[in-house]
């Protein structure tokens, strides 16, 4: 399969000190759902964003469906963002707005100023909006006021928002570390169905291991801004998560044979 | 009751029960304060020991002072216009708070998305909150004034003026609501490809529409009482000149009285609709 995602060399530096990614290589191909997983502060954050350039990248380069994220102008990169969908820890809804609106917000970058900024919608969009609310469960809630929603019903209303770009890739923030386990077992079964039925790429970064493994058909492991780990969940060891987490691990709560026999 | 002793002397805290506790420490910063308030208490006695008292006798300007007032609340009457005419200039009145606050809010949306920090860069927001900070610092009937040395004493001049310090003073207070919202909001549809005004629209001004609306009433609201001074001090009509004339002109303490009150009903009115004005938004916004 080609790959849609390339990274190559990518370092970041903040300021003169602080670096958050060094010489990072990977590559992600279509359809394929990868977890990032590392400790805290190890970068996962910071790669997420390097590739929509929410983060502009020290050096390296990024390629995105064949075209270089890291060169492109203005313009060009919010035609890429239009292609990458992004959920986010804390949902980043906007609570004072009905869950449809949030969700139409997906919509804005294809759109043009003066339409989105007046919220004015035509009726394909409006009717795939709610088509996509009902495949998440949502229906019954799209005239709701964010803030009244429950957090996993926020998230999938993140989700909604990016699916209606109809991505072909999408940007996870470490989704589930704001829910509690039911919640979170729904949006990662969504990530997964929204991977396998329809094709669309899924990165997500992970602060669950055992989640990861389960989900995903690839891991990659980074620790003080490097890949230390990328390959299958099957072929994880011990010694890759020490690895990863560094001297800590051997004390971590989860046991790798047990996720692996499940 | 013996046993309530017991417990109580078996706790360390009141082992030496003479000893009284203080719940209040003396650290430099309570010293300080209490000394200026007791220096301000004398200053206060000495001063009314120390006043030019001239010819009055302190307990009849009492008196004096309470029949005015009398005259001014329970004999008010017209002697100099009608009702219809008090009416119709409150009106007018009103009228000049409300176009300068519609006119200062539609600025100050402006201004005030270019002063948050989180939706330009530090330096704008620091050179135009700068400018603003000025502006307020000098009273709005200055501003009147000095307005009326190119637009002449008037309507004109009042309303250009109390336009210019309602964007100062709305410039701060929507810039600040701006800046409480969530950056990830912003995040989320900048990584959706939205563009600026997009994002102002859809997410900046839904998230912060609360705060502007009670922040735009209160200065209606301070805009009405500068109004009505207007109309005495910079002559642009309304209640506060037929209450200039009332007081300096005509003399009649009784006529005051009357616009008096009907200052206060307006008054009472604005804030009876701004409580449940606020309070629907926020059940149904």
């Amino acid at each position: 399969m080609t790959p849609l995602l390339e990274v190559n060399h990518v370092s970041k530096q903040f300021g003169n000190e602080t670096k958050a990614l060094s010489d990072v290589n990977f590559s992600v191909s279509e359809g394929e759902f990868v977890s990032i997983i590392g400790p805290s502060g190890a970068g996962k954050s910071t790669l997420l964003r390097c590739i929509n350039r929410m983060i502009d990248a020290s050096n390296g380069e990024i390629i995105f469906d064949n075209m270089n994220v890291m060169n492109l102008k203005k313009k060009e990169l919010k035609m890429v963002r239009t292609k990458i969908g992004m959920i986010f820890q804390h949902y980043n809804l906007v609570n004072r707005l009905s869950v449809i609106e949030n969700t139409l917000h997906g919509n804005l970058g294809k759109k043009s100023t003066i339409a989105g900024a007046l919220g004015l919608y035509n009726q394909e969009e409006k009717e795939q909006a709610v088509k996509i609310l009902s495949t998440l469960g949502l229906v019954e809630h799209i005239y709701k006021r964010a803030d009244q929603l429950s957090g996993g019903q926020k998230q999938r209303v993140g989700i909604a928002r990016a699916l209606i770009q109809n991505p072909r890739m999408m940007l996870c923030d470490e989704p589930i570390a704001s829910l509690d386990p039911n919640s979170a077992k729904v949006i990662m079964d969504h990530l997964r169905n929204i991977s396998t039925t329809m094709g669309i790429t899924v990165l997500v970064n992970l602060h669950q291991v055992d989640v990861a493994l389960k989900y995903s058909d690839r891991v990659i492991g980074i620790n003080h801004g490097q890949v230390v780990f990328n390959g299958t969940p099957k072929d994880i060891t011990k010694d890759d998560i020490q690895r990863i987490y560094g001297s800590e691990a051997e004390d971590l709560i989860f046991d790798i044979g047990g996720i692996h026999a499940s | 009751m013996e046993a309530n002793e017991q417990v109580v002397s078996g706790e360390p805290m009141l082992e030496s029960p003479s000893k009284p506790i203080k719940i209040k420490i003396l650290t430099k910063s309570t010293i300080a304060i209490r000394i200026t308030l007791l220096a301000l208490a004398f200053l206060t006695v000495y001063a009314f020991f120390s006043f030019d008292y001239k010819e009055i006798d302190f307990g009849e300007a009492i008196l004096a002072t309470f029949a005015n007032i009398k005259a001014m609340f329970f004999e008010a009457h017209f002697n100099h216009f009608t009702f219809t005419h008090a009416f119709y200039q409150v009106l007018i009145t009103l009228g000049l708070a409300f176009l300068t606050t519609i006119f200062g809010a539609i600025i100050a949306v402006f201004l005030g998305l270019l002063a948050a920090e989180n939706l330009t860069s530090k330096r704008v927001s620091a050179v135009i909150k700068g400018i603003v900070a000025f502006i307020r610092a000098v009273p709005t009937v200055l501003w009147v004034l000095i307005f009326a040395v190119a637009a002449g004493l008037g309507s004109v001049a009042a309303v250009i003026g109390m336009t210019f310090h309602s964007v100062s003073y709305l410039v701060k207070a929507y810039s600040e609501s701006f800046e409480e919202l969530d950056n990830g909001v912003i995040e989320a549809l900048q990584a959706s490809g939205a563009s600026f005004w997009q994002i102002i629209f859809q997410a900046v001004i839904p998230s912060s529409l609360t705060y502007m609306i009670s922040w735009t009433f209160l200065r209606f609201e301070i805009n009405f009482a500068v109004a009505v001074a207007m109309g005495a001090a910079a002559g642009a009509g309304g209640i506060g000149f037929d209450m200039f004339m009332a007081s300096n002109f005509y003399l009649d303490i009784r006529e005051i009285g009357t616009i008096t009150y009907f200052i206060l009903a307006i008054a009472i009115l604005l804030e009876v609709f701004a409580t449940k004005f606020k309070k629907k938004l926020r059940v149904n916004g």
